[in-house]
């Protein structure tokens, strides 16, 4: 499953004038492909992941997954699409506080459209997959260091099997150890389960071990060079 | 879990914000729970006074109140003008007279007291029998000398009448002690004497003595529990009518319409047929009213109440989900980023909201049931204090003068005064229907009070997630 992206333009209208975020941006990835965009702050990372993830809609051009164009999509199939085709990682982690690990992942699974009887054992499953044991898998994300959240978190992009899985600075909060280590785990997804990967960053030693590197500078991408 | 079983665990998520917003809930939700059955106590004893007061008018000759005021009695043509009145199911005719010590051989068992001879200081004619000299208590005081007036004498009261049971102090039968009743219709010289004129005359049933020179025959004596009433004879209405000289001629009707839905019909008929100047038209359901319309305004004050406790509670719903929901706008975005639809979403913060309500409306209501019985006493207290207040102030006639106004007068007098004792005796009434009421109005605020916050959930943008703060 591709994703290719045309002409695609996203501009804020400020008091200012007009800011463009995104301006006239063309790429593909391919199924099971690893790739980071790295960009300085600013320069239009997270609203480009966000037109991805049908979070916002562009103001011009397509995004095509699977031949469908999703920037034409009605408010409701693009939430279907979010929750059966797209996986999220955040750089907070954004899990729902007064829910367990377990109960975190189970949300994903309920509006992938799981029945409830199976949630339980699938969400301890992807758990177990992240290196999250059944006690941490019952404790509230309060109670959870920072790369365990992430671990749940990536638990939870990972419930519904999706097609990519795109991450807003998966390591940003984490420290180096810990961020490696995440990344691995992103990494070996993208290989055991030819899992797209999408990974937004600016760690640049992140970004050299995918499989291909853009430069988002002032709204324009460029392929990074090694 | 669902998002209904989310909602529940999301309002428990801070137990000190919960619990407050719940207690401010239960004293709005109670105070609802103890209006409502304060005006539901209230109204059924504005219905019960309504329905005691029954369908009885009160027709007197204009200006004529008991031995009172002037004017001239109903005439036999304007009684039957009122008893052939639409809706007037039957009527009692009365007229009343008093006996001095000329008229009869009995002698008054009322003491006159310095009120009843107050009331015959301007009389030219009397009799000075009984010994009693003018009170120089008011000879001094109004200065105006006694010489040529005769002394005060106390009377006998007599009442004609077409039904004895007129004459009954609790709009019942009348007690007869002893003896059988008269029929009122007759005019034979047959009649009940009072308790206490008996008593004072040694008379029981089978006796006699003398009035307008004849002799009456005691078919019984009468007690009432009002000693004005049993200082008194009662004889049959066209007895006292033709030993009087005043043929046909009634000082009080008692009418009695044929549904309670008619009075005011009757009233204004009688009023309208014979003229407002001619005579004076009362009904009980119309001093039930005046007595009740204290009861009235508290009724709308209750209103009032459930209506502004209902607002209140609706706009501490309201702000406290608008304040959750803008503390959680990121989490509404992560739950719309990974999948959930916007109802979802809604479905799960008005289920939030609904269990703070339904919580702060079970304590509520158990704490309006326990508090609604002080609070509609206090608002009967309150109001009928202040009514009595107002009635001392003005002399209201239901206060005083009844000795003055003769039976009827008296009874009616008594009627007022046990009204008020009633409307004093409102209990609150927690019924099925005010529970209900109390619930429905609960589920009313939670949505009225979810409704701003769930447009404002629908308004939020998923890519909220990827803002950072």
């Amino acid at each position: 499953m591709s994703i290719e992206v045309e002409n695609l333009t996203k501009t804020f209208h400020a008091p200012g004038g007009d800011v463009h975020a995104l301006d006239n941006i063309n790429f593909k990835v391919k199924t099971g492909q690893f790739v980071s965009i790295i960009g300085k702050s600013g320069s239009g990372k997270s609203t480009l992941l966000a037109q991805l993830g049908a979070l916002d809609n562009p103001s011009a051009g397509k995004i095509i997954v699977d031949g469908e164009d999703i920037t034409k999509l009605s408010g409701h199939k693009q939430t279907v699409y979010r929750s059966r085709k797209i996986g999220f990682v955040f750089q907070q982690y954004n899990l729902i506080p007064n829910l367990t690990a377990i109960q975190n992942v189970m949300l994903a699974l309920e509006f992938g459209g799981m029945p409830a009887g199976k949630r339980k054992a699938r969400a301890l499953e992807l758990l177990a997959a992240v290196g999250i044991d059944e006690d941490q898998a019952r404790r509230r994300p309060a109670r959870l260091s920072g790369g365990q959240q992430q671990r749940v978190s990536i638990a939870r992009a990972l419930a519904n099997q999706p097609a990519f899985i795109l991450a807003d600075e998966p390591t940003g909060n984490l420290d180096s150890d810990t961020g490696q280590s995440v990344f691995k785990l992103l990494h070996d997804l993208s290989r055991t389960h030819n899992t797209t990967i999408i990974v937004v960053t600016h760690d640049l030693d992140i970004a050299g071990k995918t499989d291909h590197t853009y430069q988002l500078k002032d709204g324009a991408l460029t392929s990074h060079k090694r | 879990m669902n998002a209904i079983t989310r909602g529940i665990q999301g309002a428990i998520r801070s137990p000190i914000r919960a619990g407050a917003i719940i207690i401010m809930l239960a004293i709005s939700i109670g105070l609802i729970v103890a209006m409502l059955a304060a005006k539901a106590g209230v109204e059924n004893k504005i219905n019960s006074v309504k329905q005691s007061a029954a369908t009885t008018i009160t027709v007197r000759p204009a200006g004529v109140m008991g031995f009172g005021g002037g004017g001239n009695p109903l005439t036999a043509d304007q009684v039957a003008k009122i008893s052939k009145t639409t809706h007037v199911a039957s009527t009692v005719s009365t007229l009343t007279d008093q006996l001095g010590t000329d008229d009869t051989n009995l002698t008054p068992s009322l003491e006159l007291g310095s009120f009843g001879r107050r009331l015959q200081r301007f009389e030219s004619s009397g009799s000075s029998s009984s010994g009693e000299s003018a009170p120089q208590l008011f000879s001094s005081s109004d200065g105006e000398s006694n010489a040529n007036r005769p002394a005060p004498t106390p009377r006998t009261t007599v009442t004609g009448t077409t039904d004895v049971n007129s004459v009954a102090q609790n709009g019942g039968s009348l007690t007869v002690s002893s003896g059988g009743a008269i029929d009122g219709n007759a005019s034979d010289y047959q009649a009940l004497v009072g308790k206490d004129l008996a008593s004072k005359n040694n008379l029981s049933v089978g006796s006699t003595f003398t009035a307008y020179g004849q002799t009456f025959t005691v078919k019984g004596i009468f007690t009432t529990d009002n000693t004005f009433q049993d200082s008194g004879i009662i004889v049959p209405l066209a007895t006292l009518q033709n030993l009087t000289s005043q043929a046909g001629a009634v000082t009080e009707m008692a009418v009695n319409a044929d549904s309670s839905d008619n009075v005011g019909t009757v009233v204004s008929s009688i009023k309208s047929a014979l003229g407002s100047d001619t005579v004076d038209v009362s009904s009980e359901q119309q001093r039930a009213e005046a007595s009740v319309s204290s009861l009235s305004s508290i009724s709308n004050l209750a209103t009032t109440g459930v209506v502004g406790a209902t607002i209140a509670a609706a706009v501490i719903v309201l702000l406290t989900m608008t304040m959750i929901v803008r503390e959680r706008k990121r989490e509404i975005g992560v739950i719309k980023a990974i999948g959930g639809t916007n109802v979802k979403v809604i479905v799960q913060f008005m289920t939030e909201a609904l269990t703070l309500t339904v919580v702060g409306g079970i304590i509520g209501i158990i704490f309006g049931i326990a508090v609604s019985g002080s609070i509609t006493q206090g608002l009967v207290d309150s109001q009928t204090g202040n009514n009595t207040n107002t009635a001392q102030r003005t002399g209201s006639p239901e206060g005083g003068m009844r000795v003055a106004r003769g039976d009827f007068a008296q009874r009616f007098g008594q009627f007022g005064s046990s009204a008020q004792r009633g409307v004093e005796a409102v209990t609150s009434s927690v019924t099925p229907s005010t529970i209900g009421i109390g619930i429905g109005l609960t589920l009313l605020i939670a949505i009225v009070g979810s409704a701003l916050p769930a447009w404002l959930i629908a308004r939020i943008r998923p890519a909220e997630v990827l803002r950072t703060e």
